[in-house]
């Protein structure tokens, strides 16, 4: 299976708007997406909503690449009802920059943000409340990263907090 | 008036205990008499393994392939064996099922070539320590034994 | 209980361990006498890492930890999940498979807003409903128990279509079900829905408008009940969706007492589904034809279906090895939980109850 490119309103749109920053907008088993460097991304999504009726935003995540310059994808998953669509809006999170949060366009966003940042330690800037969602407050150590490990946990606050020496 | 009728003859009030009277059938009962009573799983549950041997000659049917262990979600399978220098196969000695960690998905019984292991219907599988619920090879044979009680 | 230095302002914690709150959930209320300023919600407590789990496991060797997220719906889940592989895979489940899954998924539906209603009910007061869904539901984890031998974790699908044939006496069993299943549904809207003090407790309780649920990306009953007659499986249907006949039911005010009767009418729904899809199974393999060891090409994929509580993705990761590169979980129960504050903020404290219970969340995938 190869990628296919992507034609219609939406790769246009985007590309009118912002021009090179749209570096890749394809299909992969039917399903769009297109790649926009971080500092689009926001205003990409702030197009799709006013211009392209997106108003529902479905999930933000992230995947770590730990060897490449730019450590992070971050993926955005836009749907609109009208248009009964699905995109999926991609950047790579270089390291001195942080993504603007996306609370001010969909309010669904201040979690998943969250759990990104919880998850990843990628920070939104912007967000009203970036604290830690499912670790504890205090936990030292972004899990979903590539380099920590399975079984490893923050020996220091387990032993804080649980009164044992090692979680395992 | 009629409604007034209904609530002097108490009429709602009888059709409740109506429903009421009518669970005492003794075929309506659902609640299960158990330990004297034991429920009926069906024939595809997923309980305690098995591990299997020959009916007639009573030698196991393992042909310590590994496929089990390797298809385990949470690694609690181990299998020892031996290569025998004369029939050229692999001899079971050991098997080791560590149930505290299992969580019934099926995938190495569904993994298994030759219906060895086997997770049967026994549900009694509860144990006072940790250990007790690390199987090996004898327990898996012979399948657990649950605690009769009688009067 | 502190009062913080505002002196009118009470602060309460609700939960984590509280009946009502459906598990570990943990909300910090900020009160006005009877009135709820605020709302936050501590979560996590059940959070066991799944997305971490399916980096190291095989694509095969996760599918059982999938029907531990959403437990009450675990046939949705694996369902989602395999249909999320099968999407990177490029192949497709053969049609006897698909109608199995969808017969089974509208039972699990079935199922999950039985033990919803039940629960719900039970938190504001009614306590006889519970032994009257769990009634039903058991005759749904009977055939989910004879049909894959679990009935709560059932690990019924697997990628490429099912590892189980259907068993001797699968549709009597399914369509005695359905048969005296709708005359079920009816008693519970004459206990409840006729219940004046019912209708009453509910009626503009935790109102959600349409335009709200979609900047909050809520979705499944709780959108519907506010008017948008959303759902994948007409949006975007999948596994064989597309044949039958049903309808989206929908309400228009999106407070509680509308989505007790969309939940109620969906259950109907899947009443209808089940019966057509039992009608004709077709005959054929169970199995697509795939690889042994399953090897997604390097690529990525969202595939999202219709779970109980609203829709549930999967966006997987490969780079082309037998383990995902990561997968990424989307659920229902999270994002819908987020409206939690707004629904909240100026009701009463004993709303907050009927609140959590409406948006029908269950921890274990709230917290992954």
């Amino acid at each position: 299976m190869a990628t296919v490119p992507w034609d219609g309103a939406i790769p246009e749109l985007l590309r009118e708007h912002l021009g090179a920053a749209v570096l890749d907008t394809h299909l992969y088993v039917d399903q769009p997406f297109a790649v926009l460097t971080l500092a689009a991304m926001l205003p990409a999504l702030e197009l799709l909503h006013a211009e392209a009726d997106f108003d529902y935003l479905v999930d933000i995540t992230a995947v770590d690449y730990p060897k490449r310059e730019c450590r992070f994808d971050l993926v955005y998953i836009v749907y609109s009802h009208s248009r009964n669509q699905r995109v999926r809006l991609k950047a790579q999170v270089p390291a001195n920059q942080k993504p603007l949060s996306a609370v001010p366009i969909f309010l669904g966003a201040n979690w998943l943000e969250r759990e990104v940042f919880d998850m990843f330690g990628i920070e939104f800037a912007g967000h009203p409340n970036l604290t830690r969602i499912l670790m504890p407050d205090e936990w030292s150590g972004f899990p979903l990263r590539k380099d920590y490990g399975i079984i490893q946990m923050d020996n220091t606050w387990v032993k804080n907090n649980l009164g044992i020496e090692s979680g395992q | 008036m009629k409604q007034f009728l209904r609530r002097f003859l108490l009429l709602d009030l009888l059709e409740g205990l109506w429903v009421t009277f009518r669970h005492q059938d003794t075929r309506l009962i659902t609640t299960e008499q158990y330990p004297s009573q034991r429920p009926a799983v069906s024939e595809r549950y997923r309980g305690a393994p098995r591990l299997n041997n020959h009916p007639e000659t009573n030698e196991t049917l393992c042909i310590s392939c590994n496929l089990c262990a390797v298809a385990c979600p949470e690694n609690l399978i181990v299998v020892g064996s031996v290569r025998n220098a004369e029939t050229k196969r692999k001899d079971l000695v050991t098997f080791t099922y560590d149930l505290s960690r299992c969580m019934f998905c099926g995938l190495c019984e569904d993994a298994c070539p030759v219906d060895a292991l086997e997770l049967t219907q026994d549900f009694e599988i509860a144990s006072y320590t940790r250990e007790g619920l690390i199987w090996d090879r004898q327990a898996l044979e012979e399948g657990p034994r649950p605690t009769q009680y009688r009067q | 209980m502190t009062t913080s230095p505002d002196a009118n302002e009470l602060v309460l914690n609700m939960g984590p361990q509280h009946p009502s709150t459906h598990g570990v959930l943990r909300i910090v209320l900020k009160l006005d006498g009877e009135r709820v300023k605020s709302t936050e919600c501590i979560i996590g407590y059940l959070h066991r890492g799944v997305e971490k789990i399916a980096e190291n496991r095989t694509y095969v060797q996760f599918a059982p930890y999938v029907d531990r997220m959403d437990y009450l719906a675990a046939v949705s889940n694996g369902l989602g999940y395999c249909l999320a592989v099968e999407k990177l895979m490029n192949s497709v489940a053969p049609p006897r498979a698909q109608a199995v899954r969808v017969i089974l998924t509208e039972l699990n539906r079935i199922a999950s807003h039985l033990l919803w209603l039940g629960t719900h009910a039970l938190d504001i007061g009614a306590i006889t409903p519970l032994f009257y869904t769990l009634r039903e539901r058991e005759e749904v984890l009977k055939i989910f128990e004879n049909y894959c031998g679990a009935r709560l974790t059932t690990h019924a699908f697997r990628i490429g279509g099912l590892q189980y044939e259907l068993y001797e006496g699968f549709e009597q069993q399914v369509n005695a079900f359905c048969d005296q299943f709708p005359a079920k549904v009816d008693e519970y809207e004459e206990l409840l829905g006729g219940n004046r003090i019912w209708r009453e407790r509910l009626r503009g309780v935790g109102v959600l408008d349409a335009a709200t649920c979609k900047r909050y990306g809520v979705t499944g009953p709780m959108l519907r009940a506010a008017g948008v007659p959303w759902d994948l499986r007409k949006a975007q249907p999948y596994s064989g969706y597309e044949q039958y006949e049903f309808e989206v039911p929908t309400r228009s005010s999106g407070d509680t007492l509308d989505r007790y009767f969309v939940r109620l009418d969906e259950m109907r729904q899947s009443v209808r589904i089940v019966r057509q899809a039992v009608a004709n199974i077709p005959t054929g393999p169970i199995m697509a034809k795939i690889a042994k060891v399953i090897k997604p090409p390097v690529g990525e994929a969202y595939v999202s279906i219709e779970a109980p509580k609203g829709e549930l993705g999967y966006f997987i990761v490969s780079d082309g090895s037998t383990h995902p590169y990561r997968l990424r979980v989307r659920p229902p129960s999270f994002v819908n939980l987020q409206a939690l504050d707004h629904m909240a903020k100026g009701a009463l404290v004993a709303d907050v109850v009927a609140i959590i219970g409406t948006i029908d969340i269950v921890l274990g995938e709230v917290d992954r």
